[in-house]
Protein backbone atom coordinates (compact mmCIF):
# COMPACT_ATOMS: atom_id res chain seq x y z
CA UNK A 1 0.00 0.00 0.00
CA UNK A 2 0.99 3.79 -0.26
CA UNK A 3 2.52 4.92 2.33
CA UNK A 4 0.89 8.58 2.65
CA UNK A 5 -0.82 10.27 0.00
CA UNK A 6 -2.81 13.36 0.81
CA UNK A 7 -5.82 13.20 -1.03
CA UNK A 8 -6.84 16.54 -0.03
CA UNK A 9 -3.67 17.91 -0.97
CA UNK A 10 -3.97 16.62 -4.31
CA UNK A 11 -7.32 18.26 -4.71
CA UNK A 12 -5.84 21.25 -3.54
CA UNK A 13 -3.26 21.58 -5.87
CA UNK A 14 -5.75 20.63 -9.13
CA UNK A 15 -7.62 23.18 -8.39
CA UNK A 16 -4.89 26.29 -7.17
CA UNK A 17 -4.15 28.93 -8.97
CA UNK A 18 -0.33 28.46 -9.66
CA UNK A 19 -1.92 25.11 -11.74
CA UNK A 20 -4.28 26.22 -13.72
CA UNK A 21 -2.51 29.24 -14.56
CA UNK A 22 0.81 27.12 -15.17
CA UNK A 23 -1.66 24.90 -17.26
CA UNK A 24 -3.02 27.65 -19.51
CA UNK A 25 0.38 29.14 -20.16
CA UNK A 26 1.89 26.07 -21.47
CA UNK A 27 -1.14 25.28 -23.64
CA UNK A 28 -0.82 29.03 -25.00
CA UNK A 29 3.29 28.71 -25.74
CA UNK A 30 2.31 25.24 -27.32
CA UNK A 31 -0.54 26.77 -29.83
CA UNK A 32 1.64 29.85 -30.44
CA UNK A 33 4.56 28.71 -30.80
CA UNK A 34 3.26 25.59 -33.40
CA UNK A 35 1.32 28.13 -35.44
CA UNK A 36 4.44 30.12 -35.22
CA UNK A 37 6.31 27.10 -36.51
CA UNK A 38 3.82 26.00 -39.19
CA UNK A 39 4.50 29.05 -40.77
CA UNK A 40 8.17 29.16 -40.79
CA UNK A 41 8.07 25.69 -41.44
CA UNK A 42 6.01 25.67 -44.95
CA UNK A 43 8.73 29.29 -45.58
CA UNK A 44 11.40 26.61 -45.48
CA UNK A 45 9.40 23.14 -46.87
CA UNK A 46 8.87 25.86 -50.05
CA UNK A 47 12.68 27.12 -49.59
CA UNK A 48 13.78 23.46 -50.18
CA UNK A 49 12.26 23.23 -53.14
CA UNK A 50 13.83 26.94 -54.54
CA UNK A 51 15.55 27.19 -57.70
CA UNK A 52 18.06 29.43 -56.05
CA UNK A 53 21.34 27.20 -54.03
CA UNK A 54 21.49 30.05 -51.48
CA UNK A 55 17.90 29.73 -50.58
CA UNK A 56 17.94 25.70 -50.44
CA UNK A 57 21.86 26.02 -48.44
CA UNK A 58 19.85 28.45 -45.92
CA UNK A 59 17.20 25.99 -44.99
CA UNK A 60 20.02 23.25 -44.77
CA UNK A 61 21.65 25.21 -42.12
CA UNK A 62 18.66 25.95 -40.24
CA UNK A 63 16.93 22.76 -40.24
CA UNK A 64 21.00 21.52 -38.83
CA UNK A 65 21.52 23.93 -36.15
CA UNK A 66 18.01 23.48 -34.64
CA UNK A 67 17.99 20.00 -34.60
CA UNK A 68 21.46 19.27 -33.80
CA UNK A 69 21.58 21.04 -30.47
CA UNK A 70 19.19 20.66 -27.71
CA UNK A 71 16.17 22.22 -26.89
CA UNK A 72 17.23 23.34 -23.27
CA UNK A 73 20.58 24.72 -24.31
CA UNK A 74 18.62 26.37 -27.27
CA UNK A 75 16.48 28.23 -24.13
CA UNK A 76 18.75 29.17 -22.29
CA UNK A 77 20.75 30.58 -24.56
CA UNK A 78 18.13 32.73 -25.85
CA UNK A 79 17.19 33.86 -22.27
CA UNK A 80 20.75 34.29 -20.99
CA UNK A 81 22.74 35.06 -24.00
CA UNK A 82 21.14 36.50 -27.06
CA UNK A 83 20.59 39.89 -23.79
CA UNK A 84 24.51 39.93 -23.68
CA UNK A 85 25.28 39.50 -27.47
CA UNK A 86 22.00 41.84 -28.73
CA UNK A 87 21.17 44.38 -26.29
CA UNK A 88 17.82 44.56 -28.26
CA UNK A 89 17.06 41.69 -25.72
CA UNK A 90 17.87 42.91 -23.00
CA UNK A 91 15.16 45.26 -22.41
CA UNK A 92 12.00 44.31 -19.99
CA UNK A 93 9.41 43.28 -22.93
CA UNK A 94 11.43 40.14 -23.70
CA UNK A 95 10.09 38.04 -20.42
CA UNK A 96 10.41 34.24 -19.88
CA UNK A 97 7.17 33.42 -22.31
CA UNK A 98 8.33 35.42 -25.20
CA UNK A 99 12.00 33.44 -24.66
CA UNK A 100 10.85 30.00 -24.57
CA UNK A 101 8.09 31.59 -27.57
CA UNK A 102 11.03 32.25 -29.70
CA UNK A 103 13.13 29.18 -28.82
CA UNK A 104 9.99 26.72 -29.35
CA UNK A 105 8.92 28.28 -32.52
CA UNK A 106 12.47 28.52 -34.15
CA UNK A 107 13.42 24.28 -32.51
CA UNK A 108 9.77 23.07 -33.90
CA UNK A 109 9.90 25.03 -37.12
CA UNK A 110 13.18 22.93 -38.18
CA UNK A 111 11.09 19.89 -37.68
CA UNK A 112 7.56 21.30 -39.25
CA UNK A 113 9.26 21.84 -42.24
CA UNK A 114 10.59 18.35 -42.59
CA UNK A 115 6.81 17.46 -42.19
CA UNK A 116 5.01 20.16 -44.60
CA UNK A 117 7.68 18.92 -47.36
CA UNK A 118 6.67 14.99 -46.99
CA UNK A 119 2.63 16.42 -47.29
CA UNK A 120 3.89 18.67 -50.42
CA UNK A 121 5.33 15.77 -52.24
CA UNK A 122 2.76 13.26 -51.12
CA UNK A 123 0.59 15.16 -53.55
CA UNK A 124 0.34 13.30 -56.89
CA UNK A 125 1.83 15.52 -59.33
CA UNK A 126 -0.25 14.89 -61.84
CA UNK A 127 -3.12 17.61 -59.73
CA UNK A 128 -0.31 20.45 -61.00
CA UNK A 129 -0.49 19.19 -64.35
CA UNK A 130 -3.79 19.20 -64.47
CA UNK A 131 -4.29 22.66 -62.65
CA UNK A 132 -1.73 24.43 -64.93
CA UNK A 133 -3.73 23.01 -67.79
CA UNK A 134 -6.70 25.08 -66.78
CA UNK A 135 -4.51 28.18 -66.17
CA UNK A 136 -4.64 28.43 -62.54
CA UNK A 137 -1.26 30.64 -61.51
CA UNK A 138 1.51 28.84 -59.12
CA UNK A 139 0.02 30.29 -56.19
CA UNK A 140 -3.76 29.27 -57.12
CA UNK A 141 -2.22 25.78 -57.66
CA UNK A 142 -1.42 25.89 -54.52
CA UNK A 143 -3.44 26.92 -52.73
CA UNK A 144 -6.40 25.27 -53.72
CA UNK A 145 -5.06 22.19 -54.87
CA UNK A 146 -2.08 21.48 -53.76
CA UNK A 147 -2.09 22.95 -49.54
CA UNK A 148 -5.21 21.23 -48.86
CA UNK A 149 -4.64 18.06 -49.80
CA UNK A 150 -1.17 18.36 -48.06
CA UNK A 151 -2.88 19.28 -45.34
CA UNK A 152 -4.62 15.63 -44.97
CA UNK A 153 -1.23 14.16 -45.02
CA UNK A 154 0.09 16.79 -42.19
CA UNK A 155 -2.30 16.92 -39.49
CA UNK A 156 -1.21 13.33 -38.19
CA UNK A 157 2.32 14.22 -37.31
CA UNK A 158 1.80 17.73 -36.58
CA UNK A 159 -0.53 16.23 -33.81
CA UNK A 160 2.48 14.63 -32.41
CA UNK A 161 4.49 17.95 -32.59
CA UNK A 162 1.72 19.56 -30.33
CA UNK A 163 2.36 17.12 -27.77
CA UNK A 164 5.85 17.41 -27.86
CA UNK A 165 5.98 20.95 -27.75
CA UNK A 166 3.61 20.59 -25.47
CA UNK A 167 5.85 18.74 -23.25
CA UNK A 168 9.11 20.59 -23.94
CA UNK A 169 7.43 23.85 -22.32
CA UNK A 170 8.24 22.01 -18.84
CA UNK A 171 11.40 22.95 -19.79
CA UNK A 172 11.12 26.77 -19.43
CA UNK A 173 10.38 26.14 -15.88
CA UNK A 174 14.54 26.60 -15.97
CA UNK A 175 14.09 30.38 -17.05
CA UNK A 176 11.68 30.69 -14.55
CA UNK A 177 8.38 30.60 -16.42
CA UNK A 178 5.55 29.99 -14.23
CA UNK A 179 4.26 26.62 -15.95
CA UNK A 180 3.44 23.91 -14.72
CA UNK A 181 6.20 22.16 -13.55
CA UNK A 182 7.34 25.54 -11.84
CA UNK A 183 3.84 25.48 -9.77
CA UNK A 184 4.40 21.73 -8.83
CA UNK A 185 8.11 22.29 -7.68
CA UNK A 186 7.02 24.96 -6.03
CA UNK A 187 4.27 23.71 -4.21
CA UNK A 188 6.42 19.91 -3.62
CA UNK A 189 9.19 22.50 -1.91
CA UNK A 190 7.09 23.89 0.75
CA UNK A 191 4.87 20.99 1.96
CA UNK A 192 7.53 18.22 0.83
CA UNK A 193 4.63 16.03 -0.58
CA UNK A 194 6.27 15.07 -4.12
CA UNK A 195 3.16 12.58 -4.97
CA UNK A 196 0.45 14.78 -4.32
CA UNK A 197 2.58 17.89 -6.28
CA UNK A 198 3.47 15.84 -9.44
CA UNK A 199 0.70 14.08 -9.75
CA UNK A 200 -1.79 17.11 -9.88
CA UNK A 201 0.89 18.38 -12.75
CA UNK A 202 0.31 14.68 -14.54
CA UNK A 203 -2.93 15.18 -14.22
CA UNK A 204 -2.89 18.23 -16.47
CA UNK A 205 -0.91 17.29 -19.43
CA UNK A 206 -3.07 14.24 -19.88
CA UNK A 207 -6.66 16.56 -19.88
CA UNK A 208 -5.10 19.18 -21.95
CA UNK A 209 -3.67 16.09 -24.48
CA UNK A 210 -6.70 14.31 -24.45
CA UNK A 211 -8.50 17.26 -25.66
CA UNK A 212 -5.97 17.71 -28.45
CA UNK A 213 -6.55 14.00 -29.62
CA UNK A 214 -10.49 14.99 -30.04
CA UNK A 215 -9.47 18.26 -31.75
CA UNK A 216 -7.20 16.02 -34.21
CA UNK A 217 -9.88 13.22 -35.12
CA UNK A 218 -12.30 16.22 -35.82
CA UNK A 219 -9.99 18.01 -37.83
CA UNK A 220 -8.86 14.82 -40.13
CA UNK A 221 -12.62 13.93 -40.93
CA UNK A 222 -12.78 17.42 -41.77
CA UNK A 223 -9.88 16.59 -44.67
CA UNK A 224 -10.94 13.50 -45.58
CA UNK A 225 -12.44 13.64 -49.17
CA UNK A 226 -15.84 12.22 -49.84
CA UNK A 227 -19.12 13.42 -49.63
CA UNK A 228 -20.31 11.28 -46.36
CA UNK A 229 -16.60 12.43 -44.50
CA UNK A 230 -16.65 9.16 -42.49
CA UNK A 231 -15.12 6.75 -44.41
CA UNK A 232 -11.14 6.58 -44.82
CA UNK A 233 -9.59 7.41 -42.00
CA UNK A 234 -6.41 8.38 -42.34
CA UNK A 235 -4.79 8.23 -39.37
CA UNK A 236 -5.88 6.10 -36.22
CA UNK A 237 -7.56 7.78 -33.54
CA UNK A 238 -4.90 7.72 -31.27
CA UNK A 239 -1.84 9.45 -32.12
CA UNK A 240 1.49 7.67 -31.79
CA UNK A 241 3.33 9.02 -29.17
CA UNK A 242 6.33 10.44 -30.49
CA UNK A 243 9.79 9.58 -29.14
CA UNK A 244 11.92 11.96 -29.72
CA UNK A 245 14.02 13.94 -27.05
CA UNK A 246 14.67 16.86 -28.04
CA UNK B 1 -8.96 21.88 -95.61
CA UNK B 2 -10.39 24.62 -93.79
CA UNK B 3 -8.20 27.10 -92.67
CA UNK B 4 -6.07 26.25 -89.77
CA UNK B 5 -6.90 27.09 -85.83
CA UNK B 6 -3.39 25.18 -84.19
CA UNK B 7 -0.33 25.14 -85.78
CA UNK B 8 2.85 23.35 -84.70
CA UNK B 9 6.04 24.46 -86.44
CA UNK B 10 8.93 22.49 -86.14
CA UNK B 11 8.67 21.86 -82.46
CA UNK B 12 11.95 20.27 -81.05
CA UNK B 13 11.83 19.20 -77.16
CA UNK B 14 14.74 17.45 -75.36
CA UNK B 15 15.06 16.05 -71.71
CA UNK B 16 19.02 16.19 -71.06
CA UNK B 17 20.09 13.51 -73.50
CA UNK B 18 16.72 12.49 -75.45
CA UNK B 19 15.88 14.16 -77.98
CA UNK B 20 11.72 13.57 -77.72
CA UNK B 21 10.48 15.68 -80.63
CA UNK B 22 12.76 16.23 -83.44
CA UNK B 23 10.95 18.52 -85.43
CA UNK B 24 6.92 17.98 -85.38
CA UNK B 25 5.15 20.37 -87.61
CA UNK B 26 1.45 19.98 -88.38
CA UNK B 27 -1.67 21.87 -87.89
CA UNK B 28 -5.37 21.54 -87.67
CA UNK B 29 -8.51 22.99 -89.17
CA UNK B 30 -11.08 24.52 -87.55
CA UNK B 31 -14.04 21.99 -86.53
CA UNK B 32 -10.98 19.10 -87.30
CA UNK B 33 -10.35 15.91 -85.15
CA UNK B 34 -7.02 14.70 -85.34
CA UNK B 35 -5.90 11.37 -84.07
CA UNK B 36 -2.28 11.07 -83.30
CA UNK B 37 -1.12 7.11 -83.21
CA UNK B 38 2.12 5.36 -82.22
CA UNK B 39 4.28 3.19 -80.47
CA UNK B 40 5.22 4.40 -76.98
CA UNK B 41 8.17 7.10 -76.51
CA UNK B 42 7.47 8.27 -80.16
CA UNK B 43 6.37 11.78 -78.71
CA UNK B 44 3.00 12.01 -78.95
CA UNK B 45 2.52 13.17 -75.28
CA UNK B 46 5.19 15.34 -74.98
CA UNK B 47 3.65 16.89 -78.24
CA UNK B 48 0.48 17.16 -76.70
CA UNK B 49 1.94 19.19 -73.53
CA UNK B 50 3.94 21.52 -75.91
CA UNK B 51 0.28 22.25 -77.57
CA UNK B 52 -0.99 23.03 -73.82
CA UNK B 53 2.03 25.00 -73.17
CA UNK B 54 3.06 22.40 -70.01
CA UNK B 55 6.12 21.90 -71.54
CA UNK B 56 8.14 24.83 -73.54
CA UNK B 57 9.52 24.04 -77.19
CA UNK B 58 13.12 24.10 -77.06
CA UNK B 59 12.40 25.42 -80.65
CA UNK B 60 9.98 25.71 -83.05
CA UNK B 61 6.32 27.21 -82.71
CA UNK B 62 2.99 26.52 -81.28
CA UNK B 63 0.81 29.27 -82.12
CA UNK B 64 -3.42 29.17 -82.06
CA UNK B 65 -5.09 31.66 -84.58
CA UNK B 66 -1.83 33.08 -85.07
CA UNK B 67 -0.43 33.86 -81.74
CA UNK B 68 0.10 32.11 -78.73
CA UNK B 69 -2.77 30.35 -76.73
CA UNK B 70 -3.80 32.36 -73.96
CA UNK B 71 -4.79 30.74 -70.71
CA UNK B 72 -6.89 27.68 -70.66
CA UNK B 73 -7.71 28.70 -74.79
CA UNK B 74 -6.35 24.96 -75.04
CA UNK B 75 -8.47 22.15 -72.93
CA UNK B 76 -6.89 19.42 -72.04
CA UNK B 77 -7.73 15.71 -70.66
CA UNK B 78 -5.39 13.24 -69.19
CA UNK B 79 -4.93 9.25 -69.25
CA UNK B 80 -5.81 9.56 -65.55
CA UNK B 81 -7.90 11.94 -65.12
CA UNK B 82 -5.79 14.06 -62.62
CA UNK B 83 -9.42 15.19 -61.30
CA UNK B 84 -8.96 17.66 -58.12
CA UNK B 85 -8.74 15.41 -55.25
CA UNK B 86 -9.78 17.94 -52.91
CA UNK B 87 -13.05 18.78 -54.58
CA UNK B 88 -16.52 17.29 -55.72
CA UNK B 89 -17.12 16.63 -59.38
CA UNK B 90 -18.69 20.64 -59.44
CA UNK B 91 -16.10 21.78 -57.67
CA UNK B 92 -13.80 20.53 -60.42
CA UNK B 93 -15.60 21.97 -63.05
CA UNK B 94 -15.91 25.25 -61.42
CA UNK B 95 -12.56 26.34 -59.97
CA UNK B 96 -11.25 27.30 -63.69
CA UNK B 97 -14.33 29.65 -63.58
CA UNK B 98 -13.80 31.39 -60.57
CA UNK B 99 -10.26 31.32 -60.36
CA UNK B 100 -9.33 32.43 -63.87
CA UNK B 101 -12.08 33.74 -65.34
CA UNK B 102 -13.02 35.51 -62.27
CA UNK B 103 -16.80 34.26 -62.56
CA UNK B 104 -18.95 35.04 -59.46
CA UNK B 105 -19.85 31.64 -57.57
CA UNK B 106 -23.36 30.91 -58.54
CA UNK B 107 -22.44 31.94 -62.25
CA UNK B 108 -20.03 29.53 -62.50
CA UNK B 109 -22.13 27.05 -60.83
CA UNK B 110 -24.71 27.30 -63.34
CA UNK B 111 -22.21 27.07 -65.92
CA UNK B 112 -20.54 24.15 -64.17
CA UNK B 113 -23.95 22.12 -63.26
CA UNK B 114 -24.83 22.00 -67.09
CA UNK B 115 -21.47 21.13 -68.85
CA UNK B 116 -21.62 17.81 -66.04
CA UNK B 117 -25.28 17.40 -67.23
CA UNK B 118 -24.52 17.35 -70.83
CA UNK B 119 -21.60 14.31 -69.81
CA UNK B 120 -24.23 13.11 -68.57
CA UNK B 121 -23.78 13.22 -64.82
CA UNK B 122 -26.28 15.86 -63.76
CA UNK B 123 -26.55 13.33 -60.50
CA UNK B 124 -22.89 12.80 -59.56
CA UNK B 125 -22.62 16.86 -58.40
CA UNK B 126 -21.39 16.72 -54.81
CA UNK B 127 -19.38 13.18 -55.22
CA UNK B 128 -16.31 13.43 -54.57
CA UNK B 129 -13.47 11.82 -57.20
CA UNK B 130 -13.23 8.80 -55.11
CA UNK B 131 -16.59 8.22 -55.52
CA UNK B 132 -16.75 7.89 -58.88
CA UNK B 133 -16.15 5.21 -61.35
CA UNK B 134 -13.43 5.94 -64.05
CA UNK B 135 -15.39 6.82 -66.78
CA UNK B 136 -17.58 9.11 -64.56
CA UNK B 137 -13.99 11.15 -63.32
CA UNK B 138 -12.72 11.21 -67.26
CA UNK B 139 -16.40 12.91 -68.04
CA UNK B 140 -16.19 14.83 -65.16
CA UNK B 141 -12.54 15.86 -66.73
CA UNK B 142 -13.64 16.55 -69.94
CA UNK B 143 -16.57 18.69 -68.71
CA UNK B 144 -14.16 20.55 -66.75
CA UNK B 145 -11.81 21.16 -69.41
CA UNK B 146 -14.72 22.51 -71.71
CA UNK B 147 -16.32 24.79 -68.93
CA UNK B 148 -13.80 27.21 -70.22
CA UNK B 149 -14.73 27.28 -73.69
CA UNK B 150 -11.10 26.26 -75.34
CA UNK B 151 -11.18 26.51 -79.00
CA UNK B 152 -8.95 23.26 -79.18
CA UNK B 153 -9.09 19.98 -76.76
CA UNK B 154 -6.61 17.60 -76.77
CA UNK B 155 -6.95 13.41 -75.21
CA UNK B 156 -3.60 12.24 -74.22
CA UNK B 157 -4.78 8.56 -74.12
CA UNK B 158 -8.21 9.05 -72.62
CA UNK B 159 -9.19 5.67 -72.73
CA UNK B 160 -6.34 3.68 -71.38
CA UNK B 161 -6.80 3.68 -68.32
CA UNK B 162 -9.85 2.63 -68.06
CA UNK B 163 -11.69 -1.06 -67.59
CA UNK B 164 -13.21 -2.52 -71.29
CA UNK B 165 -16.98 -1.78 -70.03
CA UNK B 166 -16.25 1.88 -69.33
CA UNK B 167 -14.25 3.26 -72.40
CA UNK B 168 -17.53 3.71 -74.40
CA UNK B 169 -19.44 6.31 -72.04
CA UNK B 170 -16.07 8.12 -72.60
CA UNK B 171 -15.23 7.70 -76.33
CA UNK B 172 -19.59 8.74 -76.36
CA UNK B 173 -19.01 12.20 -75.36
CA UNK B 174 -15.81 12.45 -77.09
CA UNK B 175 -17.76 11.86 -80.39
CA UNK B 176 -20.54 13.96 -79.51
CA UNK B 177 -17.96 16.97 -79.24
CA UNK B 178 -16.56 16.39 -82.35
CA UNK B 179 -20.01 16.01 -83.81
CA UNK B 180 -20.60 19.63 -82.50
CA UNK B 181 -18.05 20.85 -84.23
CA UNK B 182 -14.86 21.04 -81.56
CA UNK B 183 -11.68 21.12 -82.83
CA UNK B 184 -9.67 17.85 -81.28
CA UNK B 185 -6.92 16.63 -80.91
CA UNK B 186 -6.50 13.12 -79.71
CA UNK B 187 -4.08 10.82 -78.76
CA UNK B 188 -5.42 7.34 -78.76
CA UNK B 189 -5.18 3.55 -79.87
CA UNK B 190 -8.91 3.13 -80.19
CA UNK B 191 -8.67 2.90 -84.01
CA UNK B 192 -12.52 2.07 -84.54
CA UNK B 193 -13.22 5.73 -83.10
CA UNK B 194 -10.18 7.54 -85.03
CA UNK B 195 -12.06 5.24 -88.20
CA UNK B 196 -15.37 6.57 -86.97
CA UNK B 197 -14.15 10.01 -85.74
CA UNK B 198 -11.09 11.49 -86.91
CA UNK B 199 -10.80 14.35 -90.05
CA UNK B 200 -7.04 12.19 -90.58
CA UNK B 201 -5.02 10.02 -88.73
CA UNK B 202 -1.27 10.82 -87.32
CA UNK B 203 1.65 8.39 -87.57
CA UNK B 204 4.58 9.16 -85.45
CA UNK B 205 7.42 7.85 -85.11
CA UNK B 206 11.02 8.72 -83.14
CA UNK B 207 9.65 12.07 -82.59
CA UNK B 208 8.57 12.60 -86.05
CA UNK B 209 5.20 12.45 -87.81
CA UNK B 210 5.95 9.87 -90.27
CA UNK B 211 2.96 9.47 -92.33
CA UNK B 212 -1.02 11.83 -92.07
CA UNK B 213 -3.61 10.89 -93.86
CA UNK B 214 -7.23 10.62 -94.19
CA UNK B 215 -8.91 7.49 -92.21
CA UNK B 216 -9.71 5.45 -95.38
CA UNK B 217 -6.57 5.99 -97.20
CA UNK B 218 -4.37 5.61 -93.25
CA UNK B 219 -6.00 1.98 -92.73
CA UNK B 220 -6.36 0.98 -96.18
CA UNK B 221 -3.20 1.82 -97.33
CA UNK B 222 -0.82 3.29 -95.68
CA UNK B 223 2.38 4.26 -97.53
CA UNK B 224 5.15 3.62 -94.37
CA UNK B 225 6.01 0.09 -93.37
CA UNK B 226 6.58 1.08 -90.30
CA UNK B 227 2.71 2.23 -90.06
CA UNK B 228 1.94 -1.13 -91.71
CA UNK B 229 3.74 -3.21 -88.77
CA UNK B 230 2.18 -1.06 -85.94
CA UNK B 231 -1.19 -0.96 -87.68
CA UNK B 232 -0.62 -4.86 -87.52
CA UNK B 233 -0.11 -4.78 -83.95
CA UNK B 234 -2.34 -2.75 -82.72
CA UNK B 235 -5.39 -4.38 -83.63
Amino acid sequence: MLASFDTHLFWEALSSDPYWKGALLALALTVVSLAAAVVIGFALALGRGSRFRAVRSFVFFYNWLFRATPTLLQLVFVWYALPQLWPVFAGSWFTPFEAAFVTLSLNEAAYMSEIVRAGLLSVDPGQEVAARALGLTRRQVLRRVIVPQAIRIIIPPTGNEFITLLKLTSLASVISLQELLTASQQLAAVKFQYPEAYLAALVYYLAIVSVLMMLQARLERRYTFTSARRRRTVAPAIPALSHDAR
Amino acid sequence: MSEAILRADAVHKRYGELEVLRGVSFEVGRGEVKVIIGPSGSGKSTLLRCLALLEEPDAGDVSLEGRRPGRAEVGMVFQRFNLFQNMTALGNVMIGLTEVRKLAKREAREQATELLARVGLQDKTSQYPDELSGGQQQRVAIARALVMKPKVMLFDEPTSALDVELVREVLDVMEELANDGMTMVVVSHELRFAHHVASSILMMDEGVVIEEAPPERFFSAPEHERTRRFLALVE
